[in-house]
């Protein structure tokens, strides 16, 4: 539940709010994350109007307002704001008619004056609002930063993911969040990991006990938030299990409708996850740049046997010819 | 004084050995309850709310333990 004193809370300073009316109605949620400059509704047209948007008044909103016949202006005003209306917020510090204020301090809808011209106010608002209303979700895992490439680590309690991040960051990759990652969903597609706020650069490591990363190795080994770009599940080593052994098929997970690269890794005594994790991130970035090593090989192999050099591989034929 | 630190010992050394998966949710989060630092981080105070999944082969079993250290106030 996103309310009006959150937002004034979190970015009243940045987006320079003042609060003029309807101090009684600071607790009403926000429910959908647009604003709006009433134009056509404070004229009298109606149609589709909504009431649960944010009311921006600039300064045509205001000109016009005071045009109006004191009786008209209640009486349009009425009709353009209700019990519903999160909030109205009056730009460049124009003072706001006397009947608004009324009219917000009766509904309860607060009324906040800012010194921002409108469409930068409304640009910045809309932004920090899909923010706020964007999908998120936490689950359980390690996030590191490797080489530039955001690993999210999965796998069962216990199966060594704290150790892993740990080795990590030893060799100079950053955490961002231990055993919690809140994950949410960008504007653009792609997903951003943090931590939780109490336990954010923790981490619990059987037989020490929890340790604070930013404090031990210094604070260029952890980040607040990063960009998850693959997936690795680890899990213990399986003699029945069929693990991958070329890497041209690649799999993918689903993360809140985001498609992301996700390879599994087995682990046992003399398998360094560490080194493999550093791999795995270099060869993603390889992927990246345009040159996926098993492709390549393979492209190779097949000229070689094909006993035609230089011969265009067809893509269907690409893959274990 | 709520889920602190020997509390939360208590719950993951009590689900360490079990086979099922077992979920704390509070105030719409929910978490791993095998990790400590999870259990922590929802920094539940006393008499609140707690949601307890278990879902698993020893499931009852595992929910059994769990209700009785609650109960007991994890023999503090």
């Amino acid at each position: 539940m996103y309310s009006v004193q959150d937002l004034h809370e979190q970015h009243g300073g940045r987006l320079d709010f003042e609060l003029i009316a309807g101090k009684n109605g600071m607790k009403k949620r926000i429910k959908v994350p647009e604003a709006h400059r009433p134009g056509l509704g404070l004229s009298g047209f109606l149609k589709g109007y909504s009431y649960k948007r944010i009311l921006i008044c600039g300064r045509v909103e205001i000109e016009y307002i005071r045009d109006l016949e004191p009786e008209t202006r209640v009486e349009r005003l009425e009709a353009i704001l209700s019990a519903q209306t999160p909030m109205v917020i009056v730009t460049r510090r124009y003072r706001p008619p006397k009947e608004l204020i009324q009219i917000c301090d009766q509904k309860e809808i607060p009324l906040m004056r800012t010194s921002m011209a409108t469409m930068s106010l409304l640009s910045k608002l809309t932004m920090l609002l899909s923010e706020e209303f964007a999908l998120s979700m936490s689950c359980h895992g390690t996030l590191v930063e490797v080489f530039g490439v955001g690993v999210l680590i999965q796998g069962d309690s216990s199966v060594g993911k704290s150790e892993a991040a740990l080795g990590l960051i030893e060799r100079g990759h950053r955490l961002i969040s231990d055993d919690i990652v809140k994950i949410r969903k960008r504007e653009g597609g792609y997903l951003e990991g943090s931590g939780a706020e109490l336990t954010r650069h923790h981490m619990e490591i059987r037989g020490i006990g929890i340790i604070n990363v930013a404090n031990l190795y210094g604070a260029v080994c952890v980040r607040d938030y990063k960009s998850i770009d693959i997936v690795v599940k680890l899990e213990t080593w399986d003699d029945k299990n069929f693990y991958d052994r070329v890497g041209l098929d690649e799999k993918c997970c689903d993360i809140l409708g985001i498609k992301l690269p996700f390879y599994t890794l087995p682990v046992k005594p003399g398998r360094d996850v560490v080194l493999l994790l550093e791999t795995m991130a270099l060869n993603h970035r390889l992927k990246g740049m345009g040159y996926n090593s098993a492709k390549e090989f393979s492209t190779k192999l097949f000229e070689k046997i094909s006993g035609k050099p230089g011969k265009k591989v067809p893509k269907s034929e690409e893959a274990y010819n | 004084m709520g889920l602190h630190t020997r509390p939360a010992t208590v719950i993951v050394k009590l689900l360490q050995n079990c086979k099922s998966n077992v979920s704390f949710t509070y105030k719409r989060e929910t978490i791993n309850a095998k990790s400590i630092l999870s259990i922590l981080m929802l920094a539940a105070k006393k008499n609140s709310n707690i949601t307890i999944t278990v879902d698993g082969e020893d499931a009852s079993k595992v929910m059994g333990q769990l209700e009785k250290a609650f109960e007991t106030g994890f023999g503090e």
